[in-house]
This record gives C-alpha cells, structure tokens and sequence, in this order.
C-alpha cells in the first residue's frame, strides 16, 4: 500500500501549475520533435537540456518536461512513419513496415489511430510496471557495495554494445573512448591535473551536457549536409476518421507488444529500438497469415507498443541503479548528475518528491499524448511539410544560446563543434555515440567504485569477484553477450539471405 | 579501409594516453592512484584498435565532392557562429549563421534571408526577454 500513498504524494507534485504545463507543453514539443524525421528523442532532450538549466527549473520539474518529451518522441515517431515513410527516430522504423502500406491504401488516419492507441498502451502499461518494479529494485540495490557497482558498471558497457552496434568491438571502442574522455580534469581523490595539456579550461574535465549537445545535434546538421535530402512523398491522409473496429484489431497486439517491449527496455543499453524490433517480430511470429509488411494493422500496433513500453521500462534502471538503459536516458541520467542528484537505489529514499512526481507525471503525460494524437492529429502531420532548411539552422541556433547560457563561455562552444565533428566521424565509422555519453557520464563513478572497493581490500584486486551479487552480475553480463552474439549472427546470415 | 585507419588512430590513441598516465603520481592515502584507471581502460583498448586495424568489418562511404565542400563548410561556420558569438553579440551572429546553414541546405536565397531576419531577433526577444536568459544583444565588438 505504501506504493499506492507514494503514488498519490507523486500525483500533488506533478499537479503544480508549473509542472501541469511542462507536462503539456513538453508533450507538445516532443511529438513535434519525433514527427520530424532526423530529430529524434535524443537529440530532442539534448537541446533542451541546457535550457531547463538556464531557466532555473529544479530537478523534479526539469525531470517531468524531458520526461514529457521522451515519451512525446516516442508518439511523434510514427506520424512520419505512416505517412512520408521515414521514420521520425530509430524506434520508428519498424512502424514503417505495416504502418506506410496501410496509408497508401489510404488508411493513414485509421493507420494512425491504431499506432496512436497502441503507444498509449505500450507507454501506460510500462508506466504500472515503472510504479511497482521500480521500488522493489531500488530496495535490492540498497544492500550493493563499491565492488558491486564497479560490476554493474562492466555490466552496462558490455551489454549496450552487442545489443545496439553492428560489430561489438567498435561499441566497446566507444564506451572506452567515453571512459577516456570522462577522465580529463582534476584527479577527484588525489587532486592531480590529468590530459589537460595544461588548458585550464580543462581542470573541471568536458561539461557532459556540452558534448551530449555536440555529439547529438551539431553532428545531426553535418549528416543533413550529405546532400541526400529525400524528397518527401506524403500521402494524401485519406479518409478523416478512423474506424474504431480497425483499432479493435490492434488491441492484442499492443498488449503482447507492450510486454516484449518493457522487458527489452529495463535491458541495460537496449532500448527503444530494441522494443520495437522484437515485438514487431514476435507479433509476426504469433499472427502473421501473409498479410505482414502490406498493411496490416497488428503489424503497426506492435511496434509502437513495443517502443513506448521500452522507453517507460528503460527508466528504470536509469532510476534505480544510476545505468541508463537507451540513449536518451542517458542523456537524461547526465542532467541529474549535473544537478548534483545522483541516481541509484538511495533516490527513492532522497528525494522522494521527484521519483513519485515523475512517475505520477508520466501517468498525466500518457493522457495529454492521446488527446494530443487522436484529435489533434491532422496539426501535426501538416507539420511534415516544413523545410528542413528552415529547421535545423534554428536548432543550432537553440543549442548554441542553451550552451552559451549554462557556461557563459565561448570555450565550451568550441568543445561542442569538437564533439560534434567527433560523433558525425563516429557515427559514419558505424560506432555507436550511446556508449561515448555513457563512459563520459560513469566514468568518474566507476572509477572512484574501484577505488573505494580497493580501499576496502587494501589494494587486493580479488575483492572485486569476492560478493555474491557482483558474481551474479558478471555471470548476467556473459550471458546477455553470449544471447547478443548469437543475435547480432543470426541477423547477419538472414541479411545474407 | 576505414576501419583500419580507425583501428590504428584508437590504438595510437590509446597507446600516448597510457605513456602520459606514467606522470601521474599521487602520494599516500589511495591504493590505486591516479594512473591505474587510464591503463584499465587504455590497455583494452589498445588491444581492440589493434583487433579493428587487422580484422577490418565495415567501409564507410563518405559523400561525394559538393557534400564533403558542403560539410567543412559547415564545419568552419560553426566555429566562427563559436568565436564570433561573443564580439558580434547574439543577433548579428545568429542572423549570419542562420542565413549561411539554410542556403547550404538549400533554402531559396530569399526566403533563407527571411528566415535569418525573423529567427534571430525572434529567438534574442524570446529567451532573452521573455524567458529571461540573459544574451548579449550587441557584442562587444560595438560597445
């Protein structure tokens, strides 16, 4: 019961006023900013990040708008799914399959309403599971100690890699490279100066938030300018309204949907995409007659399901162990530590006021979404037809103040065009950014893991494979390598088909 | 190709972080110091670098001529929007980096120009008056 009493203290903080309109206007923005193909959930909480510090929001109510807008994302995605055929963020690709056929036939508006319906299962679902899985791990993760976490922090850094990246190699590559680069500054316990090449600017290390800004959206603007801007063939939306039968069809496939994709969400490093790529498969499995991939509305609501149940599920490793499991989460993990709030099992206990607000704000959130996505629809698709060229100017433009107005540095905007050059060479040499930000983030806190748990042992290294629990989580980490090696081979020989 | 190029920069890479970690010496008190964690990361990955450079996986395909002119284009505006944001002041620089990102994203001359002369004192009014983050309106080029 004492969920249910947290619950409802939750509900009274995100009732405020002021969260009441960041839950609207982040709803708002953030299915704008999934419609729109190339800006996507990370890129999207990337911008908005130094703005909610240089407005002075405080952690909970900086917590509920990127909230808002990471589940805002995760609706937008589908609308230019459906409708131009490019999906509005990663997640979305697979809602392209079923869901752009079925607008060709002139069913977009029943196409959308099917996805519109099954993101608010897949999200709302997530969400319960959020409510009462939440606080169970959080107790668990209160009996951790320094070797356990040093654990949990290999645990992070190898799962994410077999799961997201082509070749896992260049995944670890990359979340050493984070690791790397997390550790230019001073030296936290010992006060020594370490890779600043004697730049002062450096002594405080790279402010996460100006490369997360770097990384994500000065890199997303160098890729715009490959020169291969496809020309969007939107469809006619057909008929206006939707047809509740065809949504009826939808419905077991969202709650089979929402369940493969929550659990593929609390996966460290999985994610959304993951989500939705296995439970359009598995849908498919279960119900495919030959009707798959020509427009058939299980087809749409599975993914979608499968992609907003994982985005609710990813936060909750983020919430209770500190491990982000998706890039934006990360992203949103990287605010918390700047505000001086370090996620992890004592969270629920700290700060009470911000987990149940969050979690009672992404309840109202879910609400907002479907008025904003079945009614509301037709504004957003109108909105497909703007030029890129009037749009990402005008995000540089935004990531250019927020930074500017957190540091008040030219500096930091010359180190956000570096790691914006940085994540475009990564991502064109097909490493994956995610582990960059994550190294950057855990870096400093697995280090100082080890050290606390080698102060313990008095410098003996065994200490580290000694507890139970750091035991149980290297045996979990062989075995989601092993399953993610499996995978990533499997999906190879089927490409070779 | 380009895995191998990548391979052998993570090496060096990783290669010059590990000898600088040798100057890092701390006295009493902590059992691990601070040179140790850059070689538990460094060595890895040295080994992996190594991996790539040898058994290369993947090519990438950059864009053609006018795109790549495109991009360090783009590349050298970003960082005068960065140098200049301060002496120019927000508007004046905004309005040239508004203007010059729309016109290499193909925007019709006239209506980029629009853009920029609409969006920057839009975006100054709006977070700077309205929202109050504080921008330098003028930069200190003019003052």
């Amino acid at each position: 019961m004492d969920i249910l009493a947290s619950l409802w203290a939750g509900f009274s903080v995100a009732a405020l006023p002021i969260n009441l309109a960041l839950i609207i206007g982040g709803c708002f923005a953030g299915t704008l900013i999934g419609a729109l193909p190339g800006l996507g959930p990370v890129n999207g909480v990337a911008i908005l990040i130094p703005l909610t510090f240089a407005f002075g929001l405080d952690a909970t109510s900086s917590m509920i708008l990127l909230s808002a807008v990471y589940y805002g994302c995760m609706y937008g995605g589908r609308i230019s799914a459906i409708m131009l055929n490019i999906p509005g963020d990663e997640p979305a690709i697979m809602t392209t399959l079923d869901g752009y056929p079925m607008a060709k036939k002139g069913q977009a508006a029943d196409a959308l309403a099917i996805s519109g319906v099954a993101s608010f299962i897949g999200a709302t679902l997530a969400t319960v599971g959020l409510t009462l899985f939440a606080p169970m791990l959080a107790k668990a993760a209160i009996y951790f100690g320094p070797a356990d976490y040093f654990a949990l922090y290999v645990m992070a850094f190898a799962t994410i890699g077999g799961i997201t990246g082509s070749d896992p190699r260049k995944t670890l590559l990359a979340a050493l490279l984070g690791l790397m680069l997390g550790t230019v500054g001073l030296d936290p316990s010992t006060g020594v100066a370490r890779y600043t090449f004697g730049s002062f600017h450096l002594y405080d290390g790279f402010d996460a938030i100006v490369a997360l800004v770097g990384l994500f959206a000065i890199s997303e603007i160098l890729f715009f300018l490959e020169g291969k801007a496809q020309s969007s063939g939107l469809v006619p939306p057909g008929r206006v309204f939707p047809r509740l039968s065809r949504v009826k069809e939808g419905l077991g496939a969202s709650l089979r949907g929402s369940v493969i994709g929550f659990i593929a969400g609390i996966l460290p490093g999985a994610g959304a995409s993951l989500g939705a790529v296995m439970s359009y498969s598995a849908e498919k499995r279960i119900s495919d007659k030959g009707s798959f991939g020509q427009g058939d509305p299980r087809g749409v609501a599975a993914p979608e399901a499968g992609n907003n149940a994982a985005s609710g599920g990813a936060l909750i490793p983020m919430l209770t162990l500190g491990v982000p499991g998706s890039g934006t989460t990360a992203v949103m993990l990287a605010m918390l530590i700047s505000l001086n709030i370090q996620p992890g099992p004592l969270l629920f206990q700290r700060s009470p006021d911000l987990v149940w607000g969050l979690v009672a704000a992404l309840y109202l959130a879910n609400v907002v979404l479907l008025v904003l996505n079945l009614p509301l629809i037709g504004m957003f698709t109108r909105v497909l037809g703007l030029p890129v060229w009037g749009l990402m100017p005008l995000v540089v433009a935004i990531s250019y103040l927020g930074v500017y107005a957190i540091t008040h540095a030219a500096f930091d905007l010359l180190v956000m065009v570096g790691f914006g050059i940085l994540g475009f060479v990564l991502r064109k040499l097909d490493f994956s950014l995610v582990p960059v930000v994550l190294g950057l983030l855990l870096g400093m806190d697995m280090e100082n893991n080890l050290r606390r748990a080698l102060s313990i042992s008095g410098g003996d290294f065994t200490i580290l494979v000694q507890s139970p629990i750091a035991l149980t989580i290297y045996v979990l980490t062989g075995g989601f390598l092993v399953l993610s090696l499996y995978l990533s081979r499997r999906d190879r020989s089927r490409t070779l088909d | 190709m380009t895995d191998r190029l990548a391979g052998t920069f993570f090496f060096l890479l990783a290669a010059g972080y590990v000898w600088l970690s040798a100057g890092y010496t701390a006295g009493f008190g902590d059992p691990l110091g601070p040179a140790i964690f850059p070689r538990v990361i460094g060595i890895p990955m040295m080994i992996l670098g190594l991996s790539l450079a040898i058994w290369p996986r993947h090519n990438a395909s950059w864009s053609d001529a006018g795109g790549l002119l495109r991009q360090a284009a783009a590349i050298g505006l970003l960082l005068g929007y960065a140098l200049l944001l301060e002496p120019l002041g927000f508007v004046p620089s905004s309005f040239a980096a508004i203007l010059g990102l729309s016109l290499m994203m193909g925007a019709p001359p006239i209506k980029g120009l629009l853009t920029a002369a609409i969006a920057a004192p839009g975006l100054y009014l709006l977070f700077d008056r309205v929202m109050g983050l504080p921008l330098p309106l003028i930069g200190t080029w003019f003052t």
